[in-house]
C-alpha cells in the first residue's frame, strides 16, 4: 500500500475549489496539490477522508464535554470499594461521574489501585434526581407497605417522631427503641449520627457483620479477632491463590485487576474452588468445580494431606497454634494449671490459670503466657502421656494428635464423595498449597453462607496456619465479604457511642422476634441452647430477654428489610410489633414502604463524610459537591435535629430525666439538653466536624485535617492496636504479623492460635476440632438455592436503576442448569415459581450452562416490589441458628459484630416450576 | 444507489492512528466502560438502543443480534463494498421504562416492571458462554467503533458524512451532513452506527476526541477498573501497542476477513484447562482454537502460544517483557496519546476555585433546627 500523505489543514478551513494552500502548507510543514476531481463541492461519492472540510460541526460533541467544576465523593454501599471518585458538576446540578484515579503508589516496588471504580459507581449520579428519590419528609397514612403517603414538613415529622419516641421511652424504657444501620467504614459520620442519638437516650444498636453472614466464625474462633484480611496489593506478594468460595471478578470489581496483577505479572497461580462457572473462573488458571455445600469436606481432605504426608511447617505449629497443647481424655478439655494445683492464681478464669505441652526435654511444662517466643523450648506435637491432676492420673495428649485421629479417615476419597471433586486432584491442591510460599486463600460468602461455616472457616484456616501462611505477607486467609474495616475505629466508636452502650445481634433479635421458633424444624434441637444464652446474658435480647417485644425501630442508610433472611414472616409477625418505624433514605427502598415515617436523607454527593476498607489502606472522603437536594438533610443533620427536637417535646411534656442502668452502670439521662449532648457544647454542629473528630481520635488518622483528605487519596499513618500488624511504608497491610512475626500473643484463650475448643457445647455438638457435618437437609426438594451477589448490584442498591437494568433483563431471574430446566419443560425467559415449604417467589428463567446442575442460582438483592406479591428471593430462605455461635468460652464473647449467630442461608432446597 | 467501487490505492492512510489494544485476559464484563460512555455521550432521547461502547459475553450473539452473518465490510479483493444489513429493531432488543412513581410512591402495590416485556437487549446473554459444564467457556468482548483504517462507513456514504481526521484517524459522523439514510450502518460490519429515531441521523463513536484534543483518553479507557485497554499510537514504534501488534503479535483485530483494518486490537483470552466429570484438568483447552479464530484470524494460536510461554517465564520466577508490558505497575502507563498527555490536569485534579476540588461550603449544611 503505498503511503500517501494529504495536507493537513486546520479544521475550520474553506471549501478548496481545486487551489493549493501555499502559505498554509508552510505553516504546516506539508506541501500537497489537491486535485479537482477530489473537491467537495458535490455530492458524487468521492474518497477523501483525510481532507474533511465541514469540522464546524465537532463543536458539537465538544459543548458536550464542558462542566463547571469537578468535586470528591465515594460511595456508602458496603461493596468493599472505597473508590476514590470525581463528581462533575454542570450548572449546579450533579452531571456525571468519573473515577478521579488519583491514588499514589503505596511504594515502587507494588501497582497502583488506579482507577478503582466499577459500573455501578459510574452511574450512581442516577440516585441524585432520579425519580427513586425520597424528597420531602412522608407519613404514613394507609396501612403498613400499602403506599399511601402524606407530606409533612421537617417541623412537622420530627416533632410527630419525637413525642412517639418519648411515649416508648416513658412508657416502656428506652431500650425498646431499637437502631439498625450497617457498616460504619462505608460511612461513620452517617452511621454516627443516629448512634449516637440512641446511645444518649439509651437504645439499642444492632449488628449487622453477623446477620449479614458476612462475618466467618471461624476468625473470632481460632484467632480471637473479627476479621483482619490483606490489602489487595499484597495479592501480589503471592505465588499461589485459591478463591474458595470468593467471585472477585464480580464482587471485588476494583480489586479484580490486582488478582490478575498477581498472575501475569507475579507468577502466582490462581484457582477457583467453587460451583458454577463464575466470572472469577474465567480468568483463573485452574477451575476446581464441587458441589454446592462441599467445601468443608474439601477443606479437611487438604488438611489430611498435609498433616499425613508430613508438609505442615512443624516450627510454625509449635510455636504459633494450639496443636503442641495437652487435652485430658478423660473430659476432653485442656489440661489446665487449675486441674494440678487447685489453689493457682486465677483458677476461675477460662484458662484456669494457663495451659501446658510436652517440651522433649522437661516434659510436662507450662505454656509460656508473654509471648509465643518458645526459647529453648522444643514441644512434642505427637505425644501422650498420664500425669498426676489433683483428682488423680489422668491421660493426656496433643491437640495434634487429636487432629489426626480427627482427620484420618478425611481422606481425600473420602471428601470426592462428598463433593464430587477427584481425590488426586483434592491432593494435589494440598501439596502445591503446602510447597508455594506464600500461599493464600481468598474466601468467601461461597463458603461463608453455610450453616457450617464456622467448621469451613476453621477448616481452611487450618490449612492455611498449617502451612506456615497465616501472617506472612502475600499468605493466609483473606475474607473480604462485607466492608466492616473501620480503619479509623477509636473516633469512630467515640463519636458512636459517647456513653455505655445496649448492643443487639440482629439474627437472633429477628428470629425471635418474628417467632421463627415455630417454623424452624430445628428449634427443638436449639431451644436449650439459644435459651440459656439469653437467660445467661451471653447474648443480648433486647428488649426484655424471651418476654418483651420490640417497639420502635429506627433505620438509615440501609434496606433493613428487603434484606432480611425470612423476611414474609418479618412481616407476618415481627414489624406488628413495632408502633414506630422510622427511615432515613434518600431512595424509597422495599423497607421505607413499611416505615411509618421516611425522612429525605442526603446522597453520597451531598455530604462530608469519610470511607475506610479492607482492601486498601487508604482514606477518601465525601464532600458536598452540591448541596442536598429538595428538603433532604445529611445523617448528621437529620438526627442532630431530631435531637433538638426531642429535647424541646420532652421539655414541653415534663419529662426530660431517668436513670438508665447499662451493664451495672447507672446513667443519668437529660433530655432537657440532648442537643447540647448530641454536639458536645457546639463543636459537633456540623457534619465535618464530626468527621474531624472522627480523624482527630483514631491513631490511624490523627494530624490528618479533613480538607488533606479532599486534596488528595491518604495512606492511614499507622495501625493502631486494635489491628494485627503495623502499618508499614511501601509496604502493602498484611494481617497477623504482630504475633507471627512479633511473638505477642494472639487474643485468644490460649493465646495461641486455637483450633481446639473445649467449651462444653462445643463437646457436646462434638465441633472442638475443625471436623466434617454435612450441609443441613431441610426439605427434599431437588434443588440447591444460591443466593450470590450480582455484579450489577450492591445488595439492593442500584436493582432498580434504568441504567443497569437495561444491561440486564429489566425483572429478576433464577439460573438453571439447562439439564434441569429441560426436566421442568422450563426455556429461557419463561416465568418460573422457585419454591419450599417456606415460600416462593416468581421470576424468570435463565438457562445456562455454566451453571452446577441440581442448582437455583438467584441473585440477592432484588427489592420486594419487583416482586409478584413482594416475595423476593428471600421467600424460600429462613433462619437458622447456630448454637456454635451462641456460646461464651474464653475469646469468645459477644461483642457487636465479633461474635454472634449469623444469618446463614445456603442450606436451602426448593424446587423449581413453571409459573 | 450503487455500490461503492473503490481504487484501492486511494484508500489512504491518515497522517496517524490511534488505536487501542484490549487484553482480553483482564476483561471481567463489568460494563464500566458500557456506563461511561452511555452517560457522558448517549444519553439522549433516540439514543435508548445505542451503545457504542458495549461488552459482549462470547460465545454469544452479540449487539446488536446476527452480527455472526457475515455483513458489510470489504469485498474480498478490497475494491468493492459489501452492502450488508440493517439490523431490526429486534436484533437491538426491547427499550422498556420503568414504574417508579407507581411502584414506590402511590397506592396500589404496583409491582415494579418494565412497561414493555423485554424479549431481547444489549447484554441479554450475559455471562452464558457455550459448553457443556463444567466445561463452559466464555470471555468477555468490549466492542467499539474500531476507526478502521479502510472504514467501509466512510465509503459507503453518499453524502461523505463520514471522514477520518488526519491528525490521527478518529474516524466522525458529520451531525449536521448526515440525512440518516444508513448505508453507513449497512456497511459497517461491526454494526457500531447506530440509528439515532428521534434526531434522525445515525451516531457513532467519536474516540472521544473532545478529551483527546486535551490529552485526557477516552473515558471507556480510563474508567475500565480492569486496566484492560491500551491507548495510543498504533503506528508509532516506541508506544506499547505497536510493540503489542507487531513486535510481539499478540493483539490480533477482531474479524479481519471484512477487510477494514480495525485500529482496535485484542489480546485473546486464555481460560483454565477443561475437566473431566470429576474436576481433574485435562490438559485440553477450555475454549476451542477454532472459535477463536473465527474472531481473531490465524493469528490467534501463535498469539496464545507466546502468552503461554510468557505466562510459563513468570511462574518460574522468570521476567517476561511481555508479561510486563501487558500488566502495567503504573495505570497511567496504559494511556500514550500523542498530544502530551494532559493527566496530572485530569486525573487527580478537580476543577474549582483556585484548581482544588469543588464543594459546598460546610457551614451551608446544618439544619434550621436549633432549640
Amino acid at each position: 500500500m503505498p503511503e500517501r500523505r494529504w495536507s493537513r489543514g486546520p479544521s475550520r478551513r474553506t471549501v478548496l475549489k481545486g487551489m493549493v494552500l501555499g502559505t498554509g502548507s508552510l505553516v504546516l510543514g506539508r506541501f500537497r496539490w489537491l486535485p479537482a476531481a477530489r473537491a467537495q463541492d458535490s455530492l458524487q461519492p468521492s474518497w477523501n477522508p483525510a481532507d474533511y472540510s465541514y469540522t464546524a460541526w465537532e463543536d458539537l460533541y465538544r459543548r458536550q464535554w464542558v462542566f463547571d467544576a469537578a468535586g470528591r465523593s465515594t460511595h456508602s454501599v458496603n461493596c468493599t470499594g472505597s473508590c476514590s471518585w470525581k463528581v462533575l458538576v454542570k450548572n449546579g446540578m450533579v452531571w456525571r461521574d468519573e473515577q478521579a484515579a488519583d491514588y499514589p503508589a503505596i511504594g515502587p516496588a507494588l501497582p497502583d489501585y488506579n482507577p478503582r471504580g466499577c459500573q455501578k459507581g459510574a452511574c450512581a449520579s442516577d440516585y441524585q434526581y432520579g425519580r427513586q428519590r425520597v424528597k420531602y419528609p412522608l407519613k404514613r397514612v394507609g396501612e403498613r407497605g400499602e403506599g399511601r403517603w402524606q407530606r409533612l414538613t421537617w417541623d412537622q415529622a420530627l416533632s410527630e417522631i419525637a413525642d412517639r419516641t418519648l411515649d416508648i421511652v416513658e412508657r416502656y424504657g428506652p431500650q425498646y427503641l431499637h437502631a439498625f444501620t450497617p457498616i460504619p467504614a462505608m460511612s461513620p459520620v452517617s452511621y454516627a449520627s443516629g448512634s449516637r442519638l440512641m446511645n444518649l437516650l439509651g437504645g439499642v444498636s444492632f449488628t449487622f457483620y453477623d446477620w449479614y453472614c458476612d462475618l466467618p466464625p471461624g476468625e473470632p474462633i481460632t484467632w480471637g479477632v473479627q476479621t483482619d484480611s490483606a490489602e489487595s496489593a499484597d495479592w501480589t506478594n503471592s505465588r499461589f491463590i485459591i478463591a474458595w468460595g470468593s467471585n472477585v471478578n464480580a464482587t471485588r470489581i476494583p480489586d479484580a485487576q490486582m488478582l490478575q496483577k498477581a498472575r501475569l505479572r507475579g507468577g502466582a497461580r490462581v484457582v477457583v474452588i467453587g460451583t458454577e462457572y463464575n466470572p472469577t473462573s474465567v480468568h483463573a488458571d485452574q477451575f476446581v468445580p464441587v458441589r454446592p455445600g462441599s467445601d468443608l469436606a474439601v477443606a479437611l481432605a487438604m488438611d489430611q494431606v498435609v498433616l499425613s504426608e508430613d508438609l505442615y511447617d512443624a516450627a510454625y505449629v509449635k510455636e504459633q497454634t494450639d496443636l503442641p497443647l495437652l487435652v485430658r481424655e478423660d473430659d476432653g478439655r485442656f489440661l489446665r494449671a487449675v486441674d494440678l494445683d487447685p489453689g493457682v492464681a486465677n483458677a476461675d478464669g477460662d484458662d484456669g490459670g494457663g495451659f501446658y505441652l510436652w517440651d522433649r526435654r522437661r516434659g510436662l511444662t507450662a505454656v509460656p503466657k508473654d509471648g509465643l517466643d518458645l526459647g529453648d523450648l522444643d514441644p512434642v506435637l505427637d505425644a501422650r502421656h498420664e500425669v498426676q491432676t489433683a483428682a488423680g492420673t489422668v491421660g493426656v495428649t496433643t491437640v495434634f494428635t487429636l487432629l489426626q485421629r480427627e482427620l484420618a479417615d478425611k481422606t481425600p476419597e473420602w471428601a470426592q464423595q462428598q463433593s464430587g471433586l477427584a481425590a488426586d486432584t483434592i491432593r494435589e491442591l494440598a501439596r502445591e498449597f503446602a510447597t508455594t510460599r506464600p500461599a493464600m486463600i481468598i474466601h468467601g460468602n461461597g463458603v461463608n453462607q453455610w450453616y457450617h461455616n464456622d467448621l469451613a472457616n476453621r477448616a481452611m484456616i487450618l490449612l492455611v496456619a498449617l502451612t506456615g501462611n497465616v501472617g506472612k505477607p502475600g499468605g493466609g486467609f483473606n475474607h473480604y465479604v462485607g466492608q466492616e474495616k473501620i480503619w479509623p475505629v477509636a473516633g469512630w466508636k467515640a463519636l458512636s457511642y459517647p456513653g455505655p452502650q445496649r448492643f443487639q445481634n440482629t439474627t437472633l433479635w429477628t428470629y425471635w422476634h418474628s417467632e421463627m421458633q415455630d417454623v424452624d424444624p430445628l428449634w427443638p434441637e436449639l431451644k436449650p441452647y439459644l435459651e440459656t444464652a439469653v437467660e445467661k446474658g451471653w447474648m443480648p435480647l433486647w428488649p426484655n430477654g424471651l418476654e418483651g417485644e420490640p417497639k420502635a425501630l429506627f433505620t438509615w442508610r440501609a434496606n433493613w428489610l428487603n434484606q432480611a433472611k425470612g423476611n414474609g414472616r418479618v412481616l407476618a409477625k415481627l414489624i406488628p410489633k413495632l408502633d414506630l418505624i422510622v427511615a432515613l433514605d434518600f431512595r424509597m427502598s422495599s423497607t421505607d414502604l413499611y416505615a411509618d415515617y421516611v425522612l429525605p436523607a442526603a446522597t453520597w454527593a451531598e455530604k462530608f463524610d469519610l470511607s475506610s476498607t479492607d482492601l486498601t489502606s487508604f482514606l477518601i472522603p465525601f464532600t458536598p459537591v452540591v448541596a442536598p437536594f429538595a428538603e433532604a438533610k445529611t445523617d448528621w443533620q437529620a438526627f442532630r435535629a431530631l435531637a433538638a427536637t426531642i429535647e424541646l417535646r420532652a421539655k414541653a411534656r415534663g419529662f426530660t430525666a431517668y436513670d438508665d442502668v447499662i451493664d451495672g452502670t447507672t446513667v443519668h439521662r437529660d433530655l432537657g439538653t440532648l442537643h447540647d449532648q448530641f454536639t458536645e457544647g457546639g463543636k459537633l454542629r456540623l457534619d465535618k466536624d464530626a468527621a474531624q473528630f472522627i480523624l482527630d481520635g483514631s491513631e490511624e488518622t490523627k494530624g490528618y485535617l479533613f480538607d488533606d483528605l479532599v486534596e488528595r487519596p491518604r495512606r492511614f499513618k499507622a495501625a493502631s492496636e486494635h489491628w494485627t500488624s503495623d502499618l508499614e511504608e511501601g509496604k502493602a497491610y498484611a494481617p497477623f504479623q504482630r504475633y507471627v512475626q512479633g511473638k505477642r500473643p494472639w487474643p485468644t484463650l490460649t493465646g495461641r492460635q486455637q483450633f481446639y475448643i473445649d467449651a462444653p457445647w462445643y463437646r457436646e455438638l462434638g465441633v472442638m476440632l475443625p471436623t466434617f457435618k454435612p450441609p443441613l437437609e431441610l426439605s427434599k426438594h431437588p434443588l440447591r438455592l444460591s443466593t450470590p451477589h450480582y455484579r450489577h448490584t450492591i445488595h439492593s442498591s442500584w436493582a432498580i436503576d434504568l441504567t443497569l437494568q437495561r444491561l440486564q433483563w429489566g425483572e429478576p431471574f433464577v439460573f438453571l442448569n439447562p439439564d434441569d430446566a429441560r426436566d421442568r419443560a422450563v426455556e429461557d425467559h419463561d416465568w418460573v415459581r422457585v419454591f419450599n415449604d417456606n415460600g416462593a417467589t416468581r421470576v424468570r428463567a435463565r438457562v445456562h450452562p455454566a451453571v452446577t446442575p441440581g442448582q437455583a442460582l438467584l441473585f440477592q438483592g432484588w427489592e420486594m416490589v419487583q416482586f409478584e406479591g413482594r416475595h423476593n428471593f428471600q421467600a424460600p430462605i429462613s433462619i437458622h441458628i447456630n448454637p456454635t455461635q451462641l456460646v461464651r468460652y474464653g475469646h469468645l464473647q459477644f461483642k457487636p459484630n465479633y461474635w454472634g449467630p449469623t444469618g446463614a442461608n445456603r442450606d436451602t432446597r426448593v424446587d423449581v416450576e413453571k409459573a | 444507489m450503487p455500490v461503492p467501487k473503490l481504487d484501492k490505492d486511494e484508500l489512504l492512510r491518515s497522517e496517524h492512528q490511534l488505536g487501542m489494544v484490549l487484553d482480553l485476559n483482564k476483561c471481567i464484563g463489568c460494563q464500566t466502560c458500557t456506563v461511561a460512555c452511555k452517560t457522558l455521550w448517549t444519553g439522549d432521547a433516540g439514543q435508548e438502543a445505542t451503545y457504542w461502547m458495549n461488552v459482549e459475553t462470547r460465545p454469544g450473539a452479540g449487539y446488536p443480534r446476527g452480527l455472526a452473518a457475515p455483513n458489510g465490510g470489504w469485498t474480498p479483493d478490497g475494491q468493492r463494498g459489501v452492502r450488508g444489513r440493517l439490523p431490526t429493531a429486534e436484533d437491538y432488543g426491547t427499550t422498556y421504562r420503568f414504574n417508579d412513581e407507581d411502584a414506590l410512591f402511590a397506592p396500589g402495590q404496583a409491582r415494579f416492571a418494565p412497561d414493555v416485556e423485554p424479549r431481547w437487549g444489549v447484554n441479554w446473554d450475559e455471562d452464558k458462554g457455550a459448553g457443556v459444564y463444567p466445561n463452559t467457556f466464555l470471555f468477555y468482548l468490549p466492542r467499539l467503533c474500531n476507526h478502521c483504517t479502510h472504514p467501509a462507513c466512510v465509503a459507503a456514504c453518499p453524502r461523505n458524512a463520514l471522514y477520518k481526521r488526519d491528525q490521527d484517524g478518529i474516524v466522525l459522523l458529520d451531525q449536521e451532513r448526515c440525512h440518516g439514510y444508513r448505508f453507513c450502518v449497512e456497511a459497517c460490519p461491526y454494526k457500531k452506527i447506530y440509528w439515532n429515531h428521534v434526531a434522525k441521523v445515525s451516531q457513532k463513536c467519536i474516540f472521544c476526541y473532545p478529551r483527546v484534543d486535551e490529552g485526557i483518553a477516552t473515558a471507556c479507557s480510563t474508567q475500565c477498573v480492569g486496566q484492560v485497554r491500551f491507548v495510543g499510537l498504533v503506528d508509532d514504534p516506541k508506544s506499547p501497542l505497536f510493540a503489542l501488534i507487531h513486535t510481539w503479535k499478540v493483539a490480533l483485530p477482531l474479524l479481519p476477513g471484512h477487510g477494514t483494518q480495525p485500529n482496535v486490537y485484542y489480546v485473546p483470552p486464555t481460560a483454565p484447562e477443561a475437566v473431566d466429570a470429576d474436576g481433574r484438568p485435562t490438559g485440553k483447552r477450555r475454549i476451542p482454537l477454532s472459535y477463536l479464530q473465527q474472531l481473531f484470524g490465524d493469528g490467534v494460536g501463535p498469539a496464545l502460544d507466546t502468552l503461554e510461554t510468557e505466562l510459563g517465564k513468570v511462574r518460574r520466577g522468570e521476567t517476561s517483557d511481555l508479561m510486563q508490558l501487558l500488566t502495567v505497575q503504573r495505570y497511567l502507563d496504559l494511556f500514550t496519546l500523542p498530544r502530551a498527555p494532559n493527566n496530572d490536569a485530569w486525573f487527580g485534579a478537580f476543577a474549582g476555585p483556585g484548581g482544588a476540588p469543588h464543594h459546598v461550603p460546610a457551614e451551608r449544611t446544618p439544619s434550621e433546627t436549633e432549640p
